[in-house]
């Protein structure tokens, strides 16, 4: 039997049309595919939204990594109301304000400085999952895999 | 007249503190009992701007005329160039504004002020300005044609 490894899942925002939520899954896109491909997993927020089983289960299972475009924040309400844990929630602003060099501009093709931005992010996002799954107890064997 | 005059347009609420005085831009200016003139935005110009990222004021002891930039704010939609509501020397800025500057959302009207001038003639300046009711008018009719 192998060792299951716990895993962070990654909601970002879901907001179609603004630059901030195109920087948040871009920054979702790089965590899950480059930067921690075996430790995170992407749910989308509309599948939360719209109740979708499985998006539910892996909220309900995993803790989250949460990526608001916005004040509204939606993904980090959405995870919560779906009986999800955040382990750490981003804003997409206050991210800028650290990187103020990196203007995000741009919706469906960002700018340069949004690419850097969601770099940035993504690298801060890596980092905090690394401290989640340290903190964290170790994953029980055999334990669902989300 | 009340602490606030109010508007609800839509799903949004725009408040016009009543006791200060507006350019049409948005800028409010209001005069201390020091003498000194503290300038903000108006609660309808930080909603329709957007969260704020950045705000940098004018250095102290920089003399501006009417209109001149005494403010730029970025905001996650727009940069705003704001201009001073009346002629003066920059005297202050916000300290505030340097570690958090959504404060200008969130109190528009209080804390989040942005810049104290020391103003050439107040007396002079504020007959270019608009009241209360005058502004609120203005915004009014603003937001509803933005509403379509």
């Amino acid at each position: 039997m192998t060792e299951a490894r716990k895993r962070i899942v990654i909601v970002p925002c879901s907001g179609i049309g603004k630059t901030y939520g195109t920087v948040s899954r871009e920054a979702a896109y790089e965590v899950t595919e480059d930067v921690r491909p075996d430790d995170t997993q992407l749910v989308a927020l509309s599948l939360l939204v719209l109740g979708d089983e499985d998006a539910r289960a892996a909220v309900a299972a995993c803790p989250a990594v949460t990526i608001d475009g916005c004040k509204l924040a939606c993904a980090t309400k959405m995870v919560k109301e779906s009986g999800g844990t955040v382990a750490r929630e981003y804003a997409v602003l206050d991210v800028y304000r650290r990187y103020k060099q990196f203007k995000p501009q741009g919706i469906a093709e960002l700018n340069e400085g949004g690419h850097q931005l969601a770099h940035a992010l993504a690298l801060e996002i890596g980092a905090a999952v690394d401290e989640t799954l340290g903190q964290d107890a170790p994953a029980t064997e055999g334990a669902a895999d989300a | 007249m009340p602490e606030y005059l109010e508007t609800i347009i839509d799903k949004f609420t725009f408040r016009v503190a009543a006791d200060r005085l507006y350019t049409r831009q948005g800028a409010w200016a209001r005069l201390e009992e020091n003498g000194r003139v503290r300038v903000g935005v108006s609660d309808f110009l930080q909603q329709s701007s957007g969260d704020v990222a950045f705000a940098e004021v004018r250095a102290e002891g920089t003399e501006l005329d009417t209109g001149d930039e005494i403010a730029s704010i970025e905001t996650i939609k727009v940069n705003v160039s704001l201009g001073a509501p009346v002629p003066g020397t920059v005297v202050a800025a916000n300290p505030a504004l340097e570690t958090g500057p959504e404060i200008i959302n969130s109190d528009p009207y209080g804390e989040g002020w942005l810049a104290e001038i020391a103003p050439a003639d107040w007396e002079a300046g504020r007959t270019e300005l608009l009241d209360a009711q005058a502004y609120f008018d203005v915004m009014k009719a603003e937001a509803e044609a933005r509403q379509g």
